[in-house]
């Protein structure tokens, strides 16, 4: 069932490389693709099931223990939902005057198959593959249907995160090679962590992995790339790049590092907490300063994968007690998976600005909530969610954390807090520039979103507010409990 | 069942937002929740309930009858100032300002019934959400964005607070309930204790939140008339009160709280005195008086704050209603130009009831609650009662000159007042003349027994100096409304700026600065390292030309030299990612960046073609760092 999830959207991708379809038709295969693999892994939620279920397992390489290994656990199939229906909605998204439209929609479906692919992967080496090929996808997607300076972006996004995939692919190797049995089964690993003994190496390994997967997150100071590959890229790249890929990264860390190196992790956890404090307050204050829509939102990313980092951190502290640690680990999934849904409906809001003015500069903005009320709406609410109002999903998530965080880094927590006030600064003030005051003479004509773009953001803010209001059934899927490394009673 | 106090309004509020219509439509759905929502909260009392929020998490709430005095309270002035809204406030965007009231009232009885500090802090966040959506209801006007900004931020500082105690009571208990709270001791005791205090005094409108106050006076009148009196400003003191049993226990508690309450009804007052604006002057004397409440709690007499913050929400929101229908007649706020007491003189009979109410003068029910509160901090000591005797002497003053500034003299003027204020306005009048009642001793023994508070007993010279000085703040008033102040140079004693010059501006130029420092400085990072990768590459590939072109000439070359330049990509990035900013520092950016990331970026696409022999290159290129990594380690 998950191999078909994979299969069907690379499956679609190749259909459209090779037939020629128009725009209408490229549409629909793509969004009826990315609809299918999210009704395949529905299919794998609704058969339940503790630790990894719906696994699957074909040779590859055996010689080197490589195998086509697929199976998910509460993290990763909730993480693959998330992807899965983001997918969807970008792939339905209306884009006018695409050119090149059939090219367009088979990356689109290459990159959904690509990333179900990545969180449903049992084996290092495939993780690898559609880690980087991920970065193939969504190379193109910026540079040939972004705007400005697209190509750079898309070049600078691509060589930075390679550089950071390297490493991983070091760590990984170097991982394997401490199996007492050459294999590149996750599992395996997960049972028996390899380099368990302190020293040089295991503390370069999981160096290697943190600078990797934190480019990806991304974490501050490696977080540069993020801003200009979002805005220039197209809105509903933007919204995957947020919602899916960066979301790699942060699973990256939880499943690689956390959970196959837990003692190393456990001595490393303070300096990796702090730097997610520090990616929280920098990513809110830089934010705050940006006069650009999607900059603004792009470097809100840097603060939400903050509360990310620091919740996975406290995770695999050993310290404090082990509620505490699985408050903070609930949290920092949960965080993913709300960011994905909220700054993904906040990119795609961006793309429909972008579509109507070919402008981001907020001062040119204002008033807008008269011509355009169901934008003005649809955006207050995911600022609203962005900025963690109870009620929302990301309200739940930054609770988990906060309170996990302080039972084992009281001051830390203290600290991290203070992004909650700026990110709420800087979210009321992008609000009221873009739709409060007086509309400029040259956004008279503004039009409001489409029926179809409302319905498509609605199904987004729909699952915020449901999480918000009632998160216990995404609580449960996750079950932090089951990922929490069992280093804590060995000290 | 108990949840539908804050569902209820919320839902319809989303319906009546969704639905529009008359004014009529409006008011009359509008009221008929609010009396639903009364009907529940008078049935309800001792009922309890919980949602299975999360794992960790179980929501509580619970209506003790502290807290059902308040929810009841809370849909009562809702339900006057709905009339209100609906005969008086604009017709454009009335169904949105009518649902989103609704909807504020939901969080706060969200806030009044949690019974754990996670429901609490959720109605508490969604009551600071609500307001600013009903300071900034008038959107197309200049001044409400910032405003409405400004009071969020300012009060989300203080939720901080509120944070901060939730996750010291879990860390130490595990749980989030308010026993958990009682449970606490030593530095987490302290630490929710004064948490919490932060975030009262925050939405309470106290020294040094204050100015968020005067700034929310940006939203309609009927928004300050219900955010003044029953929510927002009033879930500070409420929730003091509420958990009050918990809290005095932590060291300092009391003081702490009787020195803000008592620092700002004093400031409060003197901002009022001089404020020549009619709702400015009522903005400042709501901080005061809550901090009369909060003093009260510090003095350790909660049901005496709870009684006060249901006499002056009665009191409060009929005055801005009275100042509302000012506005309408006259077309401006300033006390200075008004005196229109015979063109409206029902209105003006009716505010006057109120400003004696406020001003404490006998037998209205604001003269009972704050001779209880001056009583009670009899308790504490001479020197508290003294504050909250000139606090008093400062409200007479600030209330009787509100009212003879807006209704004493007589300007003639063609005008009229709208059957629905009057409706919303005789309401509350009504309460405030049925809660003078208070002053029986029947009645405020009774009442203070209900809610489980014993009453403070006061000495007769307290008592008696007391009254003086409600009586010179009166001939004060007096004298004041007739002097024609100008209006003070500075709002909040110049607090407001102080917040704009020492924090907002300085904020603003800080993430200016690290906006610049971030895409200067820390992009150097990627720029230094695409940097020494291109060189190093280039440099293999010189050497591959140069030598191992030479001894392998052929087909195998090619690959050769994507597989070195792997290796030394590799390499140089590892290298790099440590060294590139000390390198970029040093020798700042050339003008050729852009060009060489180019040239890096097209060499390793090369190796990116997604055919899996490039793959495999590139894993063996690993595979023997990995080795030398072990070699090195090992």
């Amino acid at each position: 069932m998950l191999t078909f999830a994979v299969l069907v959207p690379l499956f679609a991708a190749l259909l459209l490389a090779f037939v020629p379809v128009g725009h209408a038709a490229a549409r629909a295969i793509a969004t009826g693709a990315a609809a299918l693999a999210l009704l395949a892994l529905v299919v794998t939620w609704i058969g339940g099931g503790e630790g990894f279920r719906a696994v699957a397992e074909v040779p590859w390489i055996p010689e080197l223990g490589i195998a086509w290994r697929v199976g998910v656990d509460g993290m990763s199939l909730a993480l693959a939902l998330m992807s899965a229906l983001l997918f969807a909605v970008t792939t339905a998204w209306p884009m006018e005057d695409l050119p090149d439209a059939r090219a367009y929609y088979a990356w689109m479906a290459f990159l959904a198959g690509v990333s179900i692919g990545l969180f449903v992967t049992l084996d290092l080496i495939v993780f690898y593959v559609f880690f980087d090929l991920g970065l193939v996808g969504m190379y193109f997607l910026i540079g040939r249907w972004g705007h400005g300076e697209a190509q750079h972006a898309a070049l600078k996004f691509f060589v930075y995160t390679l550089a950071g995939s390297l490493l991983i692919l070091i760590g990984i190797i170097a991982l394997a090679l401490n199996m007492p049995e050459l294999t590149f089964d996750m599992r395996a690993m997960i049972g028996s962590p390899p380099l368990a003994a302190a020293g040089m190496v295991p503390g370069l390994v999981f160096l290697a992995f943190v600078v990797g997967f934190g480019i990806k997150t991304p974490v501050f100071p490696v977080h540069t790339w993020l801003p200009p590959a979002h805005v220039n890229a197209p809105g509903p790249a933007s919204a995957l790049l947020a919602g899916v890929l960066l979301k790699m990264g942060a699973y990256g860390l939880i499943r690689i590092p956390l959970q196959m190196m837990p003692e190393t992790f456990a001595r490393w956890a303070l300096p990796l907490a702090i730097l997610g404090v520090v990616s929280i307050l920098w990513g809110s204050v830089v934010a705050f300063a940006q006069d650009n829509l999607k900059r603004r939102i792009a470097y809100t990313s840097v603060n939400h994968m903050g509360y990310t980092v620091l919740g996975i951190a406290v995770a695999g502290s050993a310290l404090g007690s082990e509620t505490a640690r699985e408050l903070a680990l609930t949290g920092a999934v949960v965080e993913m998976i709300a960011h994905g849904l909220i700054t993904g409906a906040l990119f795609l809001i961006a793309g429909a600005v972008w579509q109507r003015t070919q402008d981001y500069h907020l001062p040119n903005f204002g008033g807008l909530a008269g011509p355009a009320p169901r934008l003005a709406g649809v955006a207050t609410l995911a600022a609203f969610a962005s900025l963690g109002l109870p009620g929302l999903a990301g309200f739940v998530a930054e609770l988990h954390i906060f309170v996990g965080a302080f039972g084992v880094y009281p001051w830390l927590a203290a600290i991290g807090l203070l992004g909650i006030v700026i990110t709420a600064a800087l979210f009321l003030g992008m609000l009221r520039q873009m739709f409060f005051g007086v509309t400029p003479p040259e956004r008279a004509g503004f039009a409001d979103l489409t029926g179809l773009e409302l319905g498509l953001l609605a199904v987004l803010l729909a699952l915020v507010v449901l999480i918000g209001l009632w998160p216990a059934w995404l609580l449960g899927l996750v079950d932090a409990g089951g990922i929490l490394p069992l280093a804590g009673a060995e000290g | 069942m108990i949840w539908a106090l804050a569902y209820l309004p919320v839902l319809a509020g989303l319906a009546i937002w969704a639905s529009g219509g008359s004014r009529i439509r409006l008011g009359a759905s509008g009221a008929v929740t609010a009396m639903v929502v009364l009907g529940l909260a008078v049935g309800l009392g001792g009922a309890t309930g919980r949602h299975g929020w999360s794992e960790a998490f179980t929501l509580h709430a619970a209506l003790p009858p502290l807290a059902q005095a308040v929810a009841v309270t809370v849909p009562a002035i809702l339900l006057a100032v709905t009339l209100f809204a609906a005969a008086h406030e604009a017709a454009r965007g009335l169904p949105r300002l009518i649902g989103l009231m609704l909807i504020f009232t939901g969080g706060m009885e969200l806030v009044v019934i949690a019974a754990d500090l996670v429901t609490l802090l959720i109605g508490w966040e969604i009551v600071g959400a609500c307001s600013w959506a009903l300071i900034g209801h008038k959107w197309r006007e200049r001044a409400a964005g910032p405003s409405a900004a400004f009071a969020f931020v300012l009060t989300r500082a203080g939720d901080l607070g509120l944070f901060l105690a939730l996750m010291a009571t879990v860390a130490a208990t595990g749980r989030a309930g308010y026993d958990a709270l009682g449970a606490l001791d030593g530095w987490s005791l302290t630490l929710a204790a004064f948490g919490l205090l932060v975030a009262a005094v925050s939405k309470a409108g106290q020294v040094p939140f204050a100015p968020w106050l005067f700034r929310a006076m940006d939203g309609p009148t009927s928004v300050s008339a219900l955010l003044h009196s029953a929510t927002m400003v009033a879930a500070g003191a409420y929730i003091l009160a509420r958990l009050h049993p918990q809290l005095s226990a932590a060291p300092g508690f009391g003081i702490a709280a009787m020195g803000i309450g008592l620092a700002t009804a004093i400031l409060g007052g003197v901002v009022a005195l001089r404020q020549t604006h009619a709702k400015k002057l009522l903005a400042g004397s709501t901080s005061a008086q809550t901090g009369l409440m909060i003093a009260a709690v510090g003095a350790g007499y909660p049901a005496v704050a709870v009684l006060h913050l249901i006499v002056h929400a009665a009191t409060k929101s009929a005055l801005f209603l009275a100042a509302g229908i000012a506005h309408r007649a006259t077309g401006s706020f300033d006390l200075r130009m008004k005196g229109i007491g015979r063109s409206l003189p029902a209105t003006a009979a009716m505010a006057a009831v109120a400003a004696l109410s406020l001003a404490a003068v006998p037998p209205f029910a604001g003269g009972w609650s704050k001779e209880a509160i001056v009583r009670a901090l009899e308790h504490a000591s001479v020197f508290w009662a003294a504050a909250g005797i000139a606090a008093g002497g400062l409200g007479a003053a600030y209330a009787t000159r509100f009212a003879v500034s807006l209704f004493g003299k007589c300007f003639a003027r063609e005008t009229g007042e709208a059957r629905g204020e009057l409706a919303g306005l005789a309401v509350l009048v009504a309460g405030t003349l049925g809660l003078s009642a208070l002053w029986l001793p029947w009645m405020h023994d009774r009442a203070a027994e209900w809610l489980g508070g014993d009453l403070p007993a006061g000495t007769r010279a307290g008592f008696i100096v007391a009254l003086a000085a409600t009586a010179f703040g009166v001939l004060a008033g007096l004298r004041a409304a007739r002097a024609g102040w100008p209006a003070p140079q500075r709002d909040w004693l110049g607090l407001s700026a102080l917040y704009e010059h020492g924090a907002i501006r300085p904020f603003r130029r800080c993430a200016e600065a690290a906006a610049r420092f971030d895409d200067g400085v820390v992009d150097m990072i990627p720029r230094g390292t695409a940097r020494i990768a291109a060189s190093l590459a280039r440099f293999a590939s010189q050497v591959d030309d140069h030598a191992i072109d030479g001894l392998a000439p052929g087909g195998a070359s090619r690959r050769m030299q994507g597989a070195i330049g792997g290796i030394a990509a590799g390499m140089a990035a590892l290298s790099g990612l440590g060294a590139g900013l000390g390198e970029r520092l040093s020798d700042l950016i050339p003008s050729g960046t852009g060009r060489v990331t180019g040239m890096a970026g097209a060499d390793l696409r090369r190796l990116q073609t997604g055919l899996a022999h490039h793959y495999y290159t590139i894993l063996v290129a690993g595979l023997a760092l990995a080795l030398t990594l072990v070699i090195i380690g090992g």
